[in-house]
């Protein structure tokens, strides 16, 4: 605490990115731009880390006087848990805008939605929250906007329902208690309510307003649509922070209606039943499972690199929310953990793709092939990737589904448990498609001068690949975090020990056996005799030989059959359905257009007449 | 700090699950032939297999990931038997639960799947498509048949589960966890790849899929695997459904009668395409295991 005084941990965390990002734009010339991206993006990690003792023991405010109205920020350990993941996905992002961006523009408008990120995390009052939230919604956009201006209108367009559905939330919780503090705010609201001063239907609607402004945020089917096109058509190492933390401000949205402001949380409980379980958070569950399902479903029949990432990525945001619903201590605290694993193995995802678009070229699998040989450190961090994603003991994404599964299942939610089984085994069939498109098998030709990532990539790379592993292997580290603001129920047995009231996880006994497992396993390997390489393609062909010009490997519709046995839903589409709307929407507007401004001046003599009677009647005139 | 006893325990179920593996893997293929009037290879032909092949003066390679591959599966598999109580041994099982085991029983497959995936094989890539598939087909009905154990018996320890077993009577006899037994014996074809879900290796067809490309200490490095495997997943299912075991004979009765079942089915049955298959499993076993769930809650 000595280094940074307390007055200058909040306003540092939320604007050097900015002001950095500002600088960046400035200065437009290699090596200054990314060194000054580079400090902008280190300032809030190192700040985070230094008030780490002093945010998880109380809390540090800031304010700032506008004149008209005050903002007000805190960092307590809530708000210092999503900030820290923030702030690392962060730097990871900027090390890797190092080597994939050669433009000013990028990094202002990627810092921008930096600062806009932990604005939205440290905000204690509504005004703020939606300033920030624009400001980052503005950010991400415009980083769409350049590579693909239809994709951004998608994005654009859901953004804005989300926007003024806030909006009118807020405005909402304003006119009936007069605060935009959240605590004094959802206090008023639960004292109106116990007087019947605010009807129940009110309060339902500002909860669902809230919904529908957070859940497009985070992606949940059916408000998904701009995730795969925004995801994709960008630069791939701000997608990292895209996917990785944007869509985890969504998630804080969800907490901050559901924990932090309690009345709403009342209202849960105003709202009845469902089978036992209260039917607002059995409705959000359902929203999540759902968005697991179709999400994971659609990233296994992906032919694209960034789409199969972007809906992974919508899927395993589902998780999260799907815990949330689920609202016992234990799935909210895997839910929280699945933040952290989730901005990290995403997070490393989306910087892995960025080094093979950036050394390739090419974003569809069946252009890549067998670059395992060729980048062997970012297929290392490949695997850890995969391996964390697909939830494989001892990593981080282990051990936070671990914690969802518990939760659903003790929570009596069975069949929202069960697509957690469904969305895990999907999630092992798209990473498995990752690793042997890209990785595996016979190079196309054009791939052989293939290199290495460049180094700031693969520093961004490590940055994240060490929270994964970390992580998996002392889950006690994070749980301990949790429980600082959040009553989990999770019992903290030592750092790689967790305990919920009916099951038990020790990573580190996990991995001691499994390394012990290993090493038999390697010692059966060594007592065999000495094995020969021999080519990739020298492979059995049932005694025919196959020359290098039949490429065999199987890169297109891989899980060709899977979309066969599913043909029926492949029918339907929100994002056709979204499109279509749209058209409609069009086509009337142009038929009105067209009946109305006809160009017969006796028509427009007649709609003279009648918006003169009108008045008459209505009595204007 | 060490406590040498569990070790030796460790060291000693490792052994016997090795022997006792290679012994199913004879019996299946025994009880194979002798079901299609054939007389079959000694029900010790597994071991000789695998030493043989660990014998070869020569073995190929495609690379580090496709050693790899069978390694990690070995141990993997290793890993998962270890966190199971094993009749009167508890060996590791308080460190980790149901949910745990569950998990590393299919991590082995993904090892294999990498090992294949780093040949150039299209048999190979084609056995991994169709391995993956099956899971994804099986895993909703598999899920749900777990959801409806522990929530009969509250609990996810499976060191728990038997001791509830034993008081209260094995899981089969309560009616709802007898549908989702049913469940789980027809997700275990598939876990064990027996017909009519042994589509990742359809030896007619695809010539063993992912294995395809392996020969020499590999392909016994597999073999290994697969004893151990075996053991592992049935002496999982007599943990989950037949109370446990009290000794190594109580549980390897167990183990021959689940083992058998699958034997029987897998010798009537021909084998279902990949998009029967998902359609099959979505349909029948998910409907009774969303009865059995529902029962449970």
């Amino acid at each position: 605490m000595t280094l940074v005084p307390e007055a200058y941990v909040v306003p540092l965390t939320l604007f050097s990115p900015l002001v950095f990002g500002v600088l960046a734009w400035l200065f437009d010339r290699d090596w200054i731009r990314e060194i000054l991206g580079v400090i902008g993006a280190a300032v809030p990690v190192t700040v985070l880390s230094l008030a780490y003792e002093k945010a998880s023991s109380g809390t540090i405010s800031y304010t700032i006087d506008t004149g008209v109205f005050k903002l007000h920020f805190v960092l307590n350990s809530l708000s210092w848990y999503f900030a820290f993941i923030g702030a690392l996905v962060g730097i990871a992002m900027a090390f890797g805008l190092s080597s994939t961006s050669r433009r000013g523009y990028d990094w202002l408008f990627s810092l921008m939605s930096f600062t806009g990120v932990m604005g939205v995390f440290l905000a204690r009052d509504f005004v703020s929250l939606f300033l920030f939230w624009e400001l980052m919604t503005f950010g991400s956009f415009m980083m769409v906007l350049r590579r693909n201006r239809h994709e951004s209108l998608k994005y654009f367009v859901l953004s804005v329902i989300g926007a003024y559905s806030m909006l009118l939330a807020i405005g909402m919780v304003y006119a009936k208690t007069g605060t935009l503090d959240y605590a004094m705010a959802s206090q008023t609201l639960l004292l109106l309510t116990k007087m019947g001063g605010v009807s129940k239907a009110y309060v339902d609607t500002i909860f669902a307003l809230f919904l529908l402004a957070f859940g497009v945020k985070a992606g949940v089917v059916p408000l998904h649509v701009w995730a795969p096109g925004a995801y994709g058509e960008n630069d791939q190492s701000y997608t990292s922070f895209f996917s990785g933390v944007l869509s985890k401000a969504g998630v804080y949205g969800f907490i901050i209606t559901l924990f932090v402001m309690p009345s709403l949380y009342g209202i849960y409980f105003a709202m009845g039943t469902f089978h036992g379980h209260l039917t607002g958070t059995y409705l959000i569950a359902w929203a999540g499972a759902v968005t697991v399902v179709v999400a994971s479903f659609l990233a296994v029949l992906q032919e694209d690199i960034r789409k199969l990432l972007a809906y992974s990525s919508v899927g395993q945001v589902g998780y999260i929310i799907l815990a949330l619903g689920v609202f016992n201590g234990v799935a909210v605290g895997g839910a929280m953990f699945h933040v952290l694993s989730h901005a990290m193995f995403k997070g490393l995802f989306w910087l892995i793709s960025a080094a093979l678009i950036l050394r390739t070229g090419k974003t569809r699998f069946e252009d890549f092939g067998g670059l395992a040989e060729k980048m062997p450190v970012t297929f290392a961090m490949a695997l850890i990737a995969v391996l964390s994603l697909a939830g494989i003991p001892p990593m981080a994404g282990f051990a936070s589904k671990w914690l969802i599964y518990e939760g659903a299942i003790q929570a009596h939610m069975p069949l929202v448990a069960g697509t957690i089984f469904l969305g895990s085994a999907l999630a092992f069939a798209y990473v498995v498609r990752f690793l042997y498109a890209v990785w595996f098998g016979q190079r196309p030709s054009d791939l052989d001068d293939v290199r290495e990532a460049p180094l700031p990539l693969l520093v961004g790379m490590t940055i994240l690949a060490i929270p994964n592993i970390v992580f998996g292997i002392a889950p006690g580290l994070a749980v301990r975090l949790i429980n600082r603001f959040f009553n989990t129920n999770i019992t903290v047995n030592s750092y790689y020990s967790i305990s919920t009231p009916t099951g038990t996880y020790n990573a580190l006994s996990v991995t001691l056996v499994l390394i012990v497992g290993l090493a038999i396993a390697g010692l059966i390997y060594i007592y065999g005799a000495n094995a020969r390489k021999i080519k990739v393609t020298n492979t059995y062909q049932s005694g025919n030989p196959v020359t290098e010009e039949y490429n065999l490997v199987i890169r297109r519709n891989f899980y060709r059959p899977l979309a066969e046995a599913l043909d029926f839903w492949l029918k339907y589409s929100w994002d056709r359905f979204y499109e279509r709307l749209a058209n409609l929407t069009e086509d009337f507007a142009d038929w009105l257009r067209e009946g109305f401004y006809n160009g017969n001046v006796q028509s427009y003599s007649w709609y003279l007449a009648i918006i003169l009677l009108i008045l008459a009647i209505w009595g204007v005139l | 700090m060490f406590d040498w006893r569990l070790i030796l325990d460790a060291i000693g179920i490792l052994i016997y699950a090795l022997v006792v593996g290679f012994i199913f893997m004879g019996i299946e293929r025994k009880a194979m032939a002798r079901i299609q009037r054939r007389i079959g290879p000694p029900i010790y032909q597994p071991i000789i297999d695998t030493l043989k092949l660990l014998g070869k003066k020569e073995s190929v390679s495609h690379g580090f990931i496709y050693n790899f591959g069978p390694v990690f599966a070995l141990g993997v598999s290793i890993t998962a038997l270890l966190f199971i109580p094993i009749a009167n041994f508890q060996l590791f099982s308080s460190n980790a639960d149901l949910i745990v085991v569950a998990y590393l029983l299919e991590v082995p497959m993904l090892g294999i799947m990498l090992g294949a995936m780093s040949s150039g094989n299209p048999y190979s890539a084609l056995g991994v498509q169709r391995g993956l598939l099956t899971m994804v087909a099986m895993q909703l009905p598999y899920g749900l048949a777990i959801i409806a154990l522990v929530q009969h018996w509250g609990t996810f320890k499976l060191s728990q589960l038997v001791a509830l077993q034993q008081l209260q009577g094995w899981s089969i006899t309560v009616p709802a966890l007898a549908l989702a037994f049913i469940v789980f014996d027809i997700v275990f074809q598939a876990l064990l790849g027996l017909e009519p879900f042994d589509i990742i290796t359809a030896p007619a067809e695809i010539s063993m899929g992912p294995m395809v490309e392996y020969g020499g200490k590999h392909a016994a490095l597999l073999f290994t695997q697969h004893a151990v495997q075996l053991f592992a997943e049935t002496a999982f299912f007599a943990v989950l459904f037949f109370g446990g075991a009290s000794n190594l004979l109580d549980l390897f009765l167990k183990q021959l009668l689940v083992l058998f079942i699958a034997i029987f089915v897998a010798s009537i049955y021909p084998r279902f395409t990949i998009d029967q298959a998902a359609k099959f499993f979505w349909k029948w076993p998910t409907i009774i295991g969303i009865i059995a769930v529902l029962l449970t809650v």
